[in-house]
């Protein structure tokens, strides 16, 4: 009996703490609609207030109806094929990576690994010119590989992927080993299977981080119709800073967000099935 | 796992090149232009791009909005490879890539287009492209700082009058002070680096002496010290707030900022607006410091001579036909616009309605400006507040544009 | 023979790409450290001067914004860092309770924010903590102009950093909680430990690498903040939030020529800095859970 009220205490805590948080985080979220469905007379004449006093659907009008400047709708289309296309890549490069660096044996490996995560930490603002000039030598430029295969060579992602598969016990290859497979088969029959959970949340990551990417895709882009839609929607904010129409900036960045919360929902029931990342910290 | 996956890598593929291919266009037939027109201001560009190209010149302009062209540019010209054929740069960038050899003079094209000519534009807006007597650039506009006003607050405070000699002076605007009721402002703090900047030629100074920058000087240290009056005397809008937002919600009576702002304040309903010349530290004269969109050539040896002719049909349409450019609130620089009546209708046109108003537009053509305004822009808000000493300040810019000038001089050497 | 090449089958493919893409342009970016460059012509070799101007010249003004946004940078990676672990943390142990109902649909709320764009975000959080507009000052009766007045400055966008960046960590540790094995609590719960000594003795503990790993790549992230600092504050009041991201990127793409070799240096510096701190980090957290 004591064990259960004890339980009973703290889940109230548990749903105290979350429900605070969730209302926390949702109300600048609903803030944000809201916004997007006022008018700018609205917005800066009134104090703030959670819903619309008169509901306008003026912002997304304009937003939906600039098709030769914006084509907003052109633009999600780039970034779903240009977020999937990577992140499909991502995750067949940091199994394949991740199953090296964690199986294999060569010499260095460890080494080499953290040499590696260590370059990946310096930061690459500077770096823009010759990543543009290597862009520029592929021939990449003004086109999607520009912004599917960069990111590929990442690290963070990778690091997970890694440790990940430090705590997978080695029974289940070698078994397979013993029975004559090689690497390939047990990468593909073995390890890939074993991998899918972590491999979602580092998908997940990948379509997010690439469909959030704001400045290289400025810099490789020239057609607006190529664009991807975090880029596209830089063409509509002034390059003045204090002339802003406030509803319609909101706007178009609510419905920039609307595959990745579709993604995000969709992934999300994987998170929880067991992923284990926690044994085995080596190197 | 596996299969799926491979079916959706194949199909975005086939995707992306189906996407990409249907968009290719032939780059030798097409002037390529970009600009760094993002928001509305884009949209008017493409309209007027738009009309030259209904009227079926033979090679006709693709307009490119970029949202960080000077980075941009600098890519393109490390690698020599999509350079654009023609571009709209400010006027404050000229004199740098002047200086690296990056723009083309515009000899060519005014030799076959006889009316880009001086004559024909505003001055200021055509010299800022002129430098050791070369012609780079071919001016769009002027885009200014200005002074909206809110016409009902104005005479609640009955101080309607201060418009009569199209100057506010600080003096005037002080009279206010202990006068306003709460939560209401005489003036905002918007765009208050150019603000400052204008003070500089109402007292008679400049920002450089023989061409080494003039920041810890006595005009400078006059300028901030009259303006810090007003917000001393409580009548600026408080510090870190949003004065521009606090002028459309009918709390302020001026809101200092630029020509391209009045279609976003009359998108305001119930603000009764006007607009006058930036407050000034001197009953004498007034400034609206400004800017200019200029087109731009740069450096590039495969642009064809027949595609410079076109350019040369381009700018010269643009300079009989830029009405659609005053939409977006910018003053625009072809007189044969702004003397057409139709030019009346548009705010900004008190700008250029005689020629004390003409002359008052000035654009800073100082090889380093930019440095210098970057430092006013890093200093200014503190300055006036009081939040730091003006003398130490004023040594700390000097300072600051010095040593980024200093590092300039050696790398700029070819 | 075939057996020696298998591991760069596996390795080989990232490798290159590492070195096309990161590697190359990151000496590229060390090497014009060394220079005097404005992007547009070829740099000029000065050896160890910008370094040598950075750190030691205290005169010159590239010394006073390196001092000023290191320390700026440093201060909010202090702020932002452990909220950005230890809140998620708790969201997710309280998400792990097994009487908690509605998990995905909290889950989601948590995340959402991350997937708004930066500049909208500012713009939402601008108006909240405008003082007219504003909830903070309509509701809570406070007088200051947050953006304007420390230590609210940092306040602001401390409280966007974490609103916008809690759901990425929380989806690891929720991933990682949910490996942890059952038996263990179960266990404890029959020895009759609260939930404090489970959490402590047994999530904390099965948890390890999670933790070091967010630790190391949250902190890494944090010290090369720019944007919200950028939008929330613009570096004031009096460049007390200037950091120094925003100093390097002034710098390399700002308005007026580019000095873009002594941008390059402060980012290999801050890269160094980084390095060091992770390195620690790393170190420190892997032997303590030995």
């Amino acid at each position: 009996m004591t064990l259960t009220k004890g339980f009973s205490f703290s889940k109230y805590i548990a749903y105290a703490f979350l429900i605070i948080l969730c209302l926390l985080w949702v109300l600048p979220v609903i803030f944000g609609i809201s916004t997007s469905f006022r008018s700018q007379t609205e917005v800066v004449s009134t104090g703030f207030r959670l819903f619309p006093e008169a509901f306008v659907l003026e912002n997304y009008s304009t937003i939906l109806s600039n098709t030769s400047t914006a084509p907003i709708m052109r633009w999600l289309m780039n970034s779903v094929v240009i977020a999937v296309s990577h992140t499909l890549l991502v995750v067949l490069v940091i199994s394949l990576t991740g199953y090296g660096y964690s199986r294999m044996k060569f010499k260095g490996r460890d080494a080499l690994f953290f040499t590696l995560l260590g370059i990946s930490f310096f930061p690459n603002v500077v770096n823009l010119i010759p990543s543009y000039k290597i862009i520029d030598m592929l021939g990449w430029v003004n086109t999607a590989w520009a912004m599917i295969i960069p990111g590929l060579a990442g690290m963070g992602n990778l690091f997970l992927v890694r440790q990940f598969m430090l705590g997978v016990p080695q029974e289940f290859d070698e078994s397979a080993r013993v029975d004559g497979a090689n690497d390939f088969r047990i990468y593909v029959s073995i390890i890939l299977p074993l991998m899918k959970p972590i491999l979602i949340v580092c998908g997940l990551f990948s379509f997010v981080g690439s469909w959030n990417d704001f400045l290289w895709p400025v810099i490789v882009y020239t057609d607006v119709d190529k664009m991807p839609v975090t880029a596209g929607l830089l063409l509509l904010q002034d390059i003045y800073g204090n002339y802003r129409m406030i509803g319609q900036l909101v706007g178009s960045a609510i419905l920039a967000m609307i595959p990745t919360l579709l993604l995000f929902a969709f992934a999300q029931k994987y998170f929880i099935q067991s992923i284990n990342l926690n044994s085995g910290i080596k190197g | 796992m596996k299969k799926p996956f491979i079916h959706a890598l194949i199909l975005c593929f086939t995707l992306m090149t189906v996407l990409s291919a249907c968009s290719s266009g032939n780059s030798s037939k097409t002037i390529t232009f970009w600009t760094p027109l993002t928001g509305e201001d884009g949209a008017f560009m493409d309209q007027l791009v738009k009309n030259y190209n209904a009227t079926n010149p033979e090679i006709k302009v693709k307009h490119v909005v970029t949202a960080d062209m000077y980075t941009k540019i600098s890519t393109v010209l490390s690698t020599g490879k999509d350079i654009p054929d023609l571009a709209i740069i400010h006027a404050d960038r000229v004199p740098g890539f002047v200086k690296q050899g990056k723009l083309e003079a515009m000899t060519g094209i005014m030799a076959a287009q006889p009316e880009l000519k001086e004559e024909n534009y505003l001055p200021q807006a055509w010299n800022t492209g002129n430098i050791d007597g070369v012609q780079y650039t071919v001016p769009l506009d002027i885009h200014s700082n200005a002074m909206y006003v809110n016409k009902d607050l104005l005479a609640k405070y009955g101080v309607e009058h201060w418009l009569d000699d199209n100057n506010v002076t600080v003096d005037e605007m002080l009279e206010l002070q202990g006068k306003m009721e709460e939560g209401q402002y005489v003036v905002n703090d918007a765009l208050i680096g150019w603000v400052m900047l204008a003070q500089i030629q109402n007292l008679g100074g400049d920002i450089q002496v023989d061409g080494k920058p003039a920041v810890d000087s006595d005009v400078f240290r006059q300028a901030y010290t009259s303006v810090k009056k007003i917000a001393d005397a409580g009548l600026m809008t408080p510090f870190g707030e949003d004065g521009f937002l606090m002028f459309q919600s009918g709390n302020v009576l001026f809101s200092t900022d630029g020509t391209w702002s009045s279609t976003a304040h009359a998108a305001v309903e119930g603000l009764n607006l006007g607009v006058t010349n930036i407050y000034s530290v001197s009953p004498d004269k007034f400034t609206n410091r400004s800017s200019s969109h200029l087109f731009a050539m740069f450096e590039n040896e495969k642009r064809a001579d027949e595609k410079e002719a076109g350019i040369g049909q381009f700018l010269e349409f643009i300079r009989q036909n830029s009405m659609e450019w005053a939409k977006a609130g910018q003053i625009v620089a072809s007189k044969q616009v702004i003397e057409s009546p139709e030019y009346k209708n548009y705010m900004q046109s008190f700008f250029t309605s005689n020629d004390v108003q003409t002359q008052s537009l000035y654009i800073y053509t100082y090889e380093h400006y930019p440095y210098i305004q970057e430092a006013v822009d890093t200093y200014t808000a503190d300055l006036i507040r009081g939040n730091i000493d003006l003398d130490e300040t004023l040594a700390t810019m000097q300072k600051f544009v010095e040593d980024k000038i200093a590092e300039n001089e050696s790398s700029g050497a070819k | 023979m075939k057996k020696a090449i298998t591991p760069y089958l596996f390795v080989g493919p990232h490798l290159i790409l590492f070195i096309v893409f990161i590697l190359l342009p990151t000496i590229y970016g060390i090497y014009a450290s060394f220079t005097q460059w404005n992007l547009m012509n070829d740099p000029q070799w000065v050896g160890l001067a910008n370094y040598k101007t950075i750190l030691f010249d205290t005169e010159s003004t590239f010394h006073t914004q390196f001092l000023n946004g290191l320390k700026n940078t440093l201060l909010f990676v202090l702020l932002s860092v452990p909220l950005l672990i230890v809140l998620p943390l708790m969201a997710a142990v309280a998400l792990q309770h097994k009487y908690v109902r509605a998990k995905g649909l909290m889950q989601s709320i948590l995340y959402v924010p991350g997937l708004i764009s930066i500049s909208a975000a500012a713009l939402i959080w601008l108006l909240i903590f405008n003082k007219q507009l504003g909830v903070t000052n309509n509701i809570f009766g406070s007088e200051a102009a947050w953006q304007a007045t420390q230590p609210y400055a940092w306040i602001i966008i401390i409280v966007m950093t974490i609103w916008g960046g809690l759901g990425g960590n929380l989806i690891i540790y929720r991933a990682s909680l949910a490996g942890v094995a059952r038996d263990l609590y179960e266990a404890a719960e029959i020895d009759g430990a609260g939930s404090y000594r489970k959490f402590f003795s047994i999530t904390l503990p099965s948890i390890n690498f999670p933790l070091i790993y967010t630790f190391v790549m949250t902190t890494a992230g944090a010290f090369n903040v720019f944007g919200q600092p950028l939008m929330m504050t613009d570096g004031g009041p009096r460049q007390s939030t200037h950091v120094l991201m925003m100093y390097i990127r002034s710098l390399a793409f700002g308005h007026g020529e580019s000095i873009a070799g002594m941008a390059s240096a402060m980012a290999v510096l801050l890269g160094i800095v980084i390095l060091i701190i992770s390195a620690l980090q790393y170190y420190v957290m892997n032997r303590s859970a030995r």
